[in-house]
């Protein structure tokens, strides 16, 4: 395929399974937290498409439910990590001098821990429903947005005119904003779209831990949580549609940032 | 030249180390729930006011946080981690059971991980244009892109569900005599989940470094006067493989959080493990413990990339790139 089409494909199907996770009030055939006992576990088909859990609740209903909430703590939490990376990386790039270093060695040690540890230990303090999730992994995630946004700040400011802006005393907040944030924005973009991929296996992989959202919120986590047990009886499709639906949205996404990332790889190469 | 070097990568390492420690100390006595009271467990909410305050008297829980962080160091440099508020017994040797098996699975999966990766990434980069050039970009999105847990979910089904023919979790059978097969039976599914997930990724690190190599004058001109197919291979190699390690390095952090999850999901009796269910019972010392280990072991492998870079690459070996 052609690298355009290809990057129309990917949108359309992250598009699509967005699409149906916001529209999961239509389109939802029985209500979430609705139990059927006398369908427990029962397969694909028979007026449950797929299938229902161990209390008899809809598969595919909390599906979409579920992929409202993870999408939602997902997207909230790079934004939050956008805001604290141009920050950091912001101050650390303009200024310079010892502060930078001081900065970028903080930075270093933090990108030595893994995040999911990291993640982990805000966990045991808060252990919080979606608005906790959605602050520890936005405040875990920005460090690869610092490094860029400090990169490119270091890259821009002895720009030619940048210069000229500051010889006209154009307030440094302009500059800032309107040359050296703009000028920033397509290698930001496109880690950004690498960190929402990110944010999203880190939700899935708490709640799936069963140290994440409360289980009592379906999330596309939480739903694996639940199928570990389920599958050792044999109940496949509890476990198997809604890891296949991150797949297929980690899948889009990365599709989708590598597409925006190769015309100028030498260039957001931080 | 080479000793002050590493000194300098060490002095480094150590200094990531005391962050980490501090960055977590705090974050963990900031929260609400101390760790007297969750010594206490349910019953924490039953104490009064002052049985509080005795407790926290007790545990030097009342002093700045600052002074506690230095009599924690003091203790940690003497090799004490404290009490596990759940277990009852030392840290260390809580860590002590779980850091071989941590080790095992980080080991075996990297060492097959470095396998896998390098001789893809050789073939794929070799020949470009080839299937297998074009196919591995696509296998790699791919396959990174395959949440750990979840393929490992599907392997449980299918392997110790439907086959039964290996096991789904643990390190050792219950009833079986153990040892070391065992072991590695037990081994199989967790670290082929931790490669089929990471192989990808590093294959096509080598083979875009694979690639910018071929193009370079010094193959034309080896190929142009006929030096051994063999030769440049072992050449071409030489030169992508710095990059190469450096990129594994980078990514060391991230994979080993990876491994936790893996660990979790089967029982594999772990650091990993252990880190999720001092969270869950709130067992701070534990944990803190936990995860000033994850970061020695990522900094040790750090170091140790970095001296094999140091080996392999003459130009840092000159000191023209700076340390």
């Amino acid at each position: 395929m052609k690298p355009r089409k290809m990057l129309v494909f990917w949108c359309s199907l992250l598009g699509l399974i967005v699409a149906m996770t916001l529209l999961s009030g239509p389109l939802a055939t029985h209500p979430v937290n609705e139990m059927d006992l006398d369908a427990v576990y029962s397969p694909p088909g028979n007026g449950h498409l797929l299938g229902t859990d161990h209390l008899g609740r809809d598969v595919f209903s909390r599906l979409l439910e579920g992929g409202k909430v993870t999408l939602a703590v997902a997207s909230l939490s790079v934004a939050l990590s956008f805001v604290i990376g141009i920050v950091y990386g912001g101050i650390s790039g303009y200024v310079g001098g010892w502060t930078d270093s001081v900065m970028m060695r903080i930075l270093e040690a933090l990108i030595s821990i893994p995040s999911l540890v990291l993640v982990l230990g805000f966990q045991a303090i808060m252990q919080g429903g979606m608005w906790g999730m959605t602050f520890i992994i936005g405040v875990t995630g920005w460090f690869t947005t610092a490094r860029i946004v400090r990169s490119e700040f270091i890259r821009l400011k002895d720009a030619e005119y940048v210069k000229m802006a500051k010889m006209f005393g154009t307030p440094l907040w302009k500059i800032i904003t309107g040359h050296l944030l703009r000028n920033s924005l397509p290698p930001l973009f496109v880690v950004t779209i690498f960190n929402l991929a990110g944010a999203i296996f880190i939700e899935v992989s708490l709640s799936f831990l069963g140290i994440g959202i409360p289980p009592a919120i379906p999330s596309w986590g939480n739903m694996l949580y639940n199928a570990q047990n389920d599958l050792l009886i044999g109940a496949w499709w509890i476990g198997v549609f809604p890891g296949f639906l991150i797949f297929l949205t980690i899948l889009s996404i990365n599709f989708i940032g590598e597409a925006l990332k190769d015309p100028g790889r030498r260039r957001f190469h931080a | 030249m080479t000793v002050k070097w590493i000194g300098k990568r060490m002095m480094l390492g150590i200094l990531v180390l005391l962050i980490v420690s501090f960055l977590s100390f705090f974050i963990m006595n900031a929260g609400p729930g101390s760790s007297a009271t969750a010594y206490y467990g349910g019953n924490a909410q039953t104490l009064t006011a002052s049985e509080k305050e005795r407790i926290s008297k007790e545990f030097g829980l009342d002093r700045p946080l600052i002074m506690q962080y230095g009599s924690w160091l003091k203790e940690t440099l003497k090799g004490n981690l404290g009490m596990s508020a759940k277990e009852g017994r030392p840290v260390t040797s809580i860590l002590g059971e779980r850091l071989p098996n941590t080790l095992l699975l980080f080991g075996v999966s990297m060492f097959f991980i470095i396998l896998g990766s390098v001789w893809l990434g050789m073939a794929a980069g070799m020949k470009p244009g080839s299937l297998l050039d074009r196919g591995l970009s696509t296998f790699s999105i791919a396959s990174s892109s395959i949440p750990p847990f979840w393929l490992g979910i599907l392997f449980i089904y299918l392997f110790s569900v439907m086959l039964g023919i290996l096991p789904s979790s643990g390190t050792r059978s219950l009833s079986g005599e153990g040892g070391f097969v065992d072991k590695l039976r037990h081994l199989i599914m967790p670290a082929s989940v931790v490669v089929l997930t990471h192989v990808g990724l590093y294959a096509r690190f080598l083979q875009e470094s694979v690639k910018s190599e071929i193009g370079s004058y010094y193959v034309m001109a080896a190929k142009a006067n006929g030096v051994e197919e063999r030769e440049i291979r072992r050449g071409v190699l030489r030169n992508a493989f710095i990059p190469y390690l450096n990129y594994l390095g980078m990514t060391v952090p991230s994979f080993f959080g990876g491994s936790v999850i893996v660990e979790a999901l089967f029982a594999w009796s772990g650091l990993g493990q252990l880190l999720v269910k001092s969270v869950m019972v709130k067992d701070y010392p534990l944990l803190m413990g936990g995860i000033m280990l994850t970061g020695l072991i990522v900094i040790v492998t750090l170091l140790i990339i970095d001296v094999l870079m140091y080996m392999l690459d003459p130009k840092l070996r000159r000191g023209e790139l700076g340390g």
